[in-house]
């Protein structure tokens, strides 16, 4: 693989930490003294010579705290940490050519993953086995912290500093969490202290934080508050909302969707055109998902689910994507559907979808009329603006058929214009290449033969 | 065609002995290791005699396999499984009996093997792999004719018929097998949940046992990968050549398939804890025939396991046996000692509590694995015999944990249960291992 030069890399670092302490007696100050002191014996464990970090898809196994201990014989402290590279093996075929693409389109940081690691066995001997036994009544409490540092690093950046900058990142982690199970522990419940990875806008690096998992978003309102005045953000915008959350490439989805289908595509050539597209990360809803056969009917549903994943995934809501039945039982309950509505296969336009957008997540949207297909693309402006200013996927819907609008591809000077559209009615598996081939995602001429097409800005 | 046996050719000469001392039902195991092509017998072990009082040795001595005491056989075989490295195993039985008799003789091996597994998994707190060997071997010999049956029986079924197995003789067949060797620092914290201690203490290990399972096997600073073969160089080494000696690592992770979803701390009511902590000596033998290195991965893990949950289950019997209850404070669990096994490349293992000294263990050889030891043969070194103390735990309800050097030797405990006689004698040893350990240091020095 070759690398340039400057080519940034993020060395991530996840792994799981058993944390447990007993809690005895109803002394307040003597329970917190004892979850500091297990958050202390986890942090001189990370600090003792048996820490390891294997670098994942290889051979290679540092010891960060063993004077530099490696696996390797030619993988040293002072060796440039991009040279662990090579040692790296891509799981198959076709994930290399995927990623080599990815590399010669955008140069983004390469990512480093990391397992943590305890090594139990010793070169020397120590005490003999022997058992303890105490007894008192007292709550024993356990929890695995999920650890997960990142830090970023040069090509050029020596190996040894980049684990010791890891092993730092690990014991401001645990502190970090010991903050958030002290301020957010009600007597004996300790909440799971978890860490999510952010992209700021005007920052290259990663910002972690610590939330307290069962503890929802809303709860939070005033630490976002916090962050986004530590970090100079607008507060119009969410940033530090879980689903905001940073995501690493490579990284599967739990929800087995796929995400931005479109960004492997290549921009049309327009004289003078710019691209406008959607802002942010949307899932590609489609026909026959979620077990459910819509072949057919549920075209403008699929395309509604693109544009709530896309609410959900900017942070605004925490409402999942609506299911079918969701969505007809948010149109009876508006009124706009008689209750024989539910469960049938009645396919809906643009009226229903812009109901149900106000009656589930609250958000409203504008209908713009077009009387003929050829009629869009005069709408270049309107368009273009939309994504500048809001970066919301749009629906259109002509009689029976929807799809969505991601992006346009516009010369102001010539008026030229292509549209970027992600079809539903696509009822394959979630494989990118074959909705890429099949065109399921791609540019388009303006040549929607629509009588009355109509679409749903927000 | 049924399983193969390579068998030492010792344990012949052993059995055919046996046979023709014995006047009536002898029975007895045989130890070895297991390979997915065929088993290795190493040793084979006559069941020692009960020894209950008022009772004569003509008494003692089973005359029909309907009397045999398959309690006793099962027990046998579990303590002699203690004493394993890892790799190495109880593979089956043999039975010795008249020809009178004979018709009897299937029926009660199958009966022993089923009594003799039980028993031993008892005490495993290790889930058995897909490709364990679930076969038994079994050997009837008539005592007048000398005639041996060899069928085998599957453990996993109990409706099992006999199978007929291949069994033959070989020399040296373990001479070479390499060892794989590491200590492993154990410490953990288990919560005493019921009323019940050692059911909460197994419940612990048994978590504790599943993440040494899974761990990474480092074997010559190299990752144990799936089907990576253990012996590298030259195929075919020579059977005179040197026993190798390889050293292994295990690296574990916390992997908690749950950890995601849980959004608080379990919080779990106890009336105390447990703490087990300090090294342990691990060693396991691999056969020479391609051995896998994810093979000897498992057999070290396992014995990593087993040195662990024998102790504390010794501790505990102990304490049984002793009407004790288990009590607050920190104690020593026994040391684990080591013994060449004459005829073999290796060496069996026993544990010693602070009270005993290497004769007892020479004895307990003797008993069990038929062993004829000089007490200079018990290696005691492999482990330390100083413990890190607990800090703040003598008035048992202080959660202060930090371990620390402990300068006081154990050999300086009181004797619990031995006569004034045996402690005297154990002290002459001591001194004598004490001297001994000097003389050692200052050659070394010397050099």
């Amino acid at each position: 693989m070759v690398l340039t030069e400057n080519s940034d890399f993020i060395f991530r670092l996840k792994g799981v930490l058993e944390f447990f302490c007993q809690l005895g007696g109803s002394n307040e100050a003597h329970g917190q003294s004892s979850i500091s002191k297990a958050f202390q014996a986890l942090r001189s464990r990370i600090s003792s010579e048996s820490l390891v970090f294997m670098v994942c898809n290889s051979p290679i196994l540092l010891w960060p705290n063993k004077t530099f201990h490696s696996s390797l014989e030619s993988v040293r402290e002072e060796t440039p940490c991009r040279d662990i590279q090579q040692h790296i093996e891509l799981e198959d075929g076709a994930n290399r050519k995927s990623s080599k693409r990815r590399d010669k389109k955008d140069a983004g940081p390469i990512l480093v993953n990391l397992k943590l690691l305890m090594e139990v066995t010793e070169s020397e001997h120590s005490g003999a086995l022997s058992l303890c036994r105490v007894t008192n009544k007292q709550q024993f409490v356990m929890m695995p912290l999920c650890m997960d540092c990142v830090i970023d690093a040069g090509g050029h950046d020596m190996l040894g500093s980049v684990c010791s900058g890891l092993v730092e990142a690990l014991r401001a982690q645990l502190s970090d969490m010991e903050q958030t199970v002290l301020r957010y522990r009600k007597d004996r419940t300790l909440p799971v202290p978890q860490p999510f990875h952010f992209s700021l806008p005007a920052s290259e690096r990663l910002l972690t934080v610590i939330y307290p998992a069962g503890v929802t978003d809303d709860q939070l309102l005033s630490v976002r508050e916090e962050l986004h005045r530590k970090h100079d953000l607008p507060s119009d915008r969410p940033y530090f909302r879980r689903a905001n959350a940073f995501h690493f490439p490579g990284e599967a989805y739990k929800d087995g969707y796929l995400r931005n289908p479109h960004t492997h595509l290549s921009a049309p050539s327009i004289e003078d055109g710019k691209l406008f597209v959607v802002r942010g990360v949307y899932s590609y809803h489609h026909y026959m998902q979620d077990r459910v056969d819509d072949n057919g009917w549920g075209c403008a549903y699929r395309s509604l689910q693109t544009i709530c994943s896309w609410f959900q995934q900017q942070g605004y809501t925490e409402r999942s994507v609506p299911t079918h039945k969701q969505i007809q039982q948010a149109l009876v309950d508006v009124g706009d559907k008689e209750p024989s509505f539910l469960g049938s296969r009645q396919w809906i336009g643009s009226i229903e979808v812009q109901a149900v957008l106000n009656q589930l997540l609250g958000v409203n949207s504008k209908i713009l009329f077009v009387s003929r297909g050829s009629e869009l693309g005069s709408k270049g402006r309107e368009l273009a603006t939309h994504f500048q200013t809001e970066g919301t996927p749009i629906m259109i819907g002509g009689g029976v058929l929807a799809h969505t609008i991601l992006g346009v591809a516009w010369s102001e000077t010539s008026g030229q214009i292509r549209f970027l559209i992600l079809d539903p009615h696509y009822t394959g598996g979630e494989d990118l290449q074959t909705i890429t081939d099949k065109g399921c995602s791609g540019f388009i001429c303006t040549s929607f033969s629509f009588k009355d097409s109509d679409r749903v800005l927000t | 065609m049924g399983r193969g046996y390579i068998v030492e050719e010792c344990v012949e000469k052993y059995l055919t002995d046996l046979s023709a001392a014995a006047g009536s039902c002898e029975t007895g195991l045989f130890i070895g290791q297991c390979s997915a092509q065929r088993d290795f017998v190493v040793l084979a072990v006559r069941t020692p005699h009960r020894e209950t009082e008022g009772v004569t040795e003509s008494q003692r001595k089973p005359s029909s396999p309907d009397s045999i005491d398959v309690e006793w056989v099962a027990e046998h075989a579990r303590q002699v499984s203690r004493m394993l490295p890892g790799g190495v195993s109880v593979l089956g039985l043999f039975l010795v009996a008249p020809p009178e008799v004979s018709k009897e003789a299937q029926n009660t091996l199958k009966k022993l093997v089923f009594a003799v597994d039980k028993s031993i998994s008892k005490s495993k707190l290790w889930d058995p792999s897909e490709d364990d060997v679930t076969e038994r071997i079994t050997l009837h010999i008539c005592s007048k004719t000398r005639k041996a049956v060899c069928k085998t029986f599957d453990v996993k079924d109990p409706k099992c018929s006999a199978k007929p197995a291949d069994w033959r003789y070989q020399s040296g067949i373990s001479s070479s097998w390499p060892l794989i060797t590491c200590n492993v620092q154990v410490d953990l914290q288990i919560p005493v949940t019921s009323e019940n201690v050692d059911k909460s203490i197994k419940d612990g290990l048994r978590t504790w046992a599943k993440q040494i399972e899974s761990a990474l096997c480092l074997i010559n600073g190299r990752a144990v990968t799936d089907d990576a073969e253990l012996l590298s160089g030259p195929k075919k080494s020579t059977k005179a050549s040197q026993q190798q000696t390889v050293r292994a690592q295990l690296l574990v992770s916390a992997e908690d398939a749950d950890a995601g979803q849980m959004s608080s701390a379990v919080v779990q009511e106890c009336s105390g804890s447990v703490r087990v902590s300090g090294a342990v000596h691990c060693r396991a033998y691999i056969h020479t025939n391609k051995p896998k290195t994810r093979h000897a991965a498992q057999a070290l893990k396992r014995d990593v396991v087993n040195t662990v949950f024998s102790r504390i289950e010794m501790l505990l019997e102990d304490l049984l046996m002793n009407e004790g209850d288990l009590v607050s404070g920190q104690q020593d669990l026994p040391q684990r000692v080591f013994a060449p096994l004459s005829g073999s490349g290796m060496s069996v293992c026993d544990y010693i509590f602070p009270d005993e000294n290497t004769a007892d263990v020479a004895e307990r050889f003797k008993e069990m694995l038929g062993c004829d030891l000089a007490e200079g043969d018990v290696d005691i070194s492999m482990e330390a015999q100083t413990r890190c103390s607990v800090l703040g735990v003598e008035d048992g309800c202080s959660e202060e944990t930090t371990p620390t050097m402990h300068t006081q030797p154990s050999s300086e405990v009181v004797p619990k249960k031995k006569t004034a006689l045996q402690y005297a004698a154990g002290m002459a040893v001591a001194a004598a291992v004490a001297l001994l350990a000097t003389a050692t240091s200052l050659l070394y020095l010397n050099e």
